[in-house]
């Protein structure tokens, strides 16, 4: 009943189960397309006065030509566009080639409307390390003692660390201080010249940055980790998410033997009695039905769910259908029978055509046809082991709906894992969009990827 | 009079602004949820990463065969890293410390505390099946010499000593040091070290992962009421608190 609603309704959610069809290279794009925000890459030669200063061609440096008279004068230039903001830090270096005659030269951060002939942080609502004094400047003419001063050669840095809600800055790879951000709204990497044949490089990344940048950015995640680590679970939580994982999607062997192993640790069994019950559902039969599609073996899956839950293979247009026939077909072709694949396509594949949502997906099976050596190809990740796995925790979901105990038939379609995970990455993504879109959001694909926590 | 309501009424919205916090209702928060994409892939490697760490072998085995997920370490040192644990589990610290010692030198070369726990662990032992003079002499020769070197080692050495003092050792008050947990306490240390001697991460990861999740949600709480799950065994959401 739950596969008719699901196909009349959004026949797509039954893709959203756990894995998805998609090859690892389409989710890698995804991930990082979530947090691409514009970055800077060169300096904005429209908004910036040009009346004392020149920026160069490839609008990577600024020289001051005029002879300054005071204080309006200052030529100021903003990067391109502002900071990226979903990240842990933003960073970006100049490089003083020439300190001219009174290195009045800063580094900081602006907002769009700022008056490009003030320094940085002369003004409100900017942000400056200044050459000349070394001081910083934060929306006040009068600066604060910060670090050293800086002139020719040296290469000096900015950055704004979303975590801690800071600025940084750097010389000469060295971390020169930090000073509370407390600035709202988009932030302008800017750079300022101020006397006569000053003249400086920047760099928003294309080359390697002199400051680690990376191991900085480390250390910061080394100490919301350490915070977080000191958190405490109760101690046999992991054990029953664990063992429901392997529940609910019938991993049978792997179960036994964690439960064998664990006897001792963990003598008795967790006690959600309702879930542990919705969990054991069917287990044997779906134990089964997992085995055979992980084998290849569709012809027999299909046999069984006709025998055991003919409703659920009742309706032939239904997703979880859609998805056998086409395993069936990719199974064709992974033994090679070509013709085979053709002659089944024709049968049985046919009947999908008419249903819209399942033309994309069509096509990309269809398109493994065309290929001589299928494995090697764009559609190659049909073949994998993930492919078989997706369509068996497909099969395995709607025989979890046929539990009649299970009234929420949208919340047996996960793990307690699944959810879990689920929850962590929503909270740390809307708790970016109440900060301003800063700060860096969960997501398990990047942090397994990272690994390395011991180090 | 009616000027002051209106002054009133005139603040009270600025104060609801900074005092209340964003209402997300549970059905706008499960709509959210839907559109959030966790792979299977991911979830196994997870699963695979605790199954290896906490050395559950066979069922990382049976986890590889069934889900096609690989292991990130070679499966043959788990049984030797388990052999170690295991000895220390069962109060048999020489034994541990000698497959340890087959398994690479370099662990206990390496890490003095973790040589010192396992000696205090071993005198810990011969307490408590009473043999006190037999203690008394180990803790002389093995571990004073290494209370002088370290002050930490030295307080330790103390509250183990003094269980000798106590004629009903379980109810003195250093009883804690005879509970199964010091046992296990010592046990993951030693299992931490060969896991990072095998370059290895000495955690699983899902500890953490969950421990994230209660930071994260206790982070969006300072910003806004939303459904939370507090019991993670069935990850039920809870009605925002409003």
């Amino acid at each position: 009943m739950v596969v008719n609603q699901e196909s009349e309704g959004n026949p797509i959610d039954l893709f959203r189960l756990a894995s998805r069809w998609r090859s690892g290279a389409e989710w890698k794009k995804i991930v990082e397309e979530m947090d691409s925000d514009p970055v800077p890459s060169h300096l904005n030669t429209i908004n910036s006065s040009g009346l004392f200063h020149i920026v160069s061609m490839d609008k990577m440096s600024v020289l001051y030509t005029a002879t300054p008279q005071h204080g309006h004068d200052v030529g100021v230039v903003q990067a391109d566009c502002p900071a990226p903001t979903k990240r842990l830090a933003y960073y970006f270096e100049m490089k003083v080639k020439d300190a001219g005659q009174k290195g009045q030269i800063a580094i900081g951060f602006t907002m769009q409307h700022f008056k490009m002939r003030r320094q940085p942080g002369w003004e409100a609502n900017s942000c400056g390390y200044h050459g000349d004094d070394g001081y910083l400047y934060r929306g006040q003419g009068k600066g604060e003692s910060f670090g050293p001063t800086f002139t020719t050669n040296d290469i000096v840095g900015a950055g704004i660390n979303y975590a801690s809600q800071e600025f940084f800055f750097t010389k000469n790879a060295k971390l020169v201080g930090t000073v509370a951000k407390d600035i709202k709204g988009p932030l302008y990497p800017t750079i300022a010249v101020h006397s006569q044949n000053e003249q400086v490089t920047v760099n928003f990344g294309k080359k390697p940055f002199l400051f680690d940048i990376e191991g900085y950015m480390l250390e910061e995640r080394l100490k919301q980790q350490a915070v977080i680590e000191k958190l405490s679970l109760q101690p046999d939580v992991n054990y029953s998410i664990v063992r429901s994982y392997l529940l609910h999607y019938g991993y049978q062997d792997t179960l036994r033997s964690f439960e064998i192993a664990s006897e001792n640790t963990y003598p008795s069994v967790p006690a959600n009695g309702f879930d542990d019950q919705r969990d054991m559902y069917a287990l044997d039969r779906r134990n089964t039905l997992r085995q055979l599609i992980k084998n290849g073996n569709i012809d027999s899956a299909f046999q069984k769910l006709h025998e055991w839950y003919p409703q659920v293979v009742q309706d032939e247009t239904s997703i979880v259908c859609f998805l056998l026939y086409s395993q069936r077909f990719i199974e064709y072709i992974r033994v090679g029978q070509t013709g085979d694949a053709v002659k089944y396509a024709r049968s049985q594949l046919s009947k999908f055509y008419s249903v819209k949502s399942y033309e994309d997906l069509l096509e990309d099976i269809g398109g493994l046809l065309a290929y001589e050596a299928p494995e090697k190809s764009c559609l190659g990740y049909l073949l994998d082991i993930p492919q078989r796995e997706f369509v068996a925790d497909a099969v395995n979901a709607v025989v979890l709906s046929t539990n009649p105990a299970v009234k929420d038939a949208e919340s047996c379609m996960y793990s307690c894992l699944e959810k879990l995970l689920k929850q962590l990455t929503l909270c740390s993504l809307e708790k970016r969009a109440l900060n301003e879109d800063q700060g860096e959001a969960f997501y398990l694909h990047r942090e397994l990827q990272s690994g390395g926590r011991a180090n | 009079m009616s000027h002051f309501y209106y002054l009133l009424g005139h603040f009270n919205p600025v104060e609801t602004v900074t005092m209340s916090k964003k209402v997300i209702t549970r059905e706008e928060w499960e709509k959210k949820l839907k559109d959030v994409n966790i792979r299977k892939e991911d979830m196994n490697k997870l699963v695979m990463n605790f199954l290896v760490t906490e050395g559950y072998v066979e069922a990382a085995e049976k986890f590889r065969i069934e889900s096609g997920t690989e292991p990130d370490i070679d499966l043959a040192t788990i049984t030797d890293r388990m052999a170690v644990k295991k000895a220390l589990q069962s109060g048999n610290v020489e034994d541990a410390i000698e497959k340890v010692n087959d398994l690479n030198p370099m662990i206990l070369d390496t890490n003095p505390q973790l040589y010192f726990h396992l000696q205090q662990q071993r005198m810990i032992e011969l307490i408590r099946c009473g043999k006190v003079e037999e203690a008394l002499e180990f803790a002389q020769e093995e571990l004073a010499p290494r209370g002088e070197e370290n002050q930490s080692f030295l307080e330790e050495l103390e509250r183990t000593v003094a269980l000798l003092a106590f004629d009903d050792i379980k109810n003195c008050p250093y009883g804690d040091l005879l509970d199964v947990s010091q046992r296990l306490k010592t046990a993951s240390e030693l299992n931490a070290a060969i896991l990072t001697s095998q370059s290895h991460e000495k955690d699983p990861k899902l500890p953490s992962l969950l421990k994230m999740l209660i930071w994260a949600q206790n982070q969006l709480d300072e910003k806004a009421a939303y459904p939370r799950i507090t019991n993670f065994t069935t990850a039920a959401l809870e009605d925002p608190a409003v």
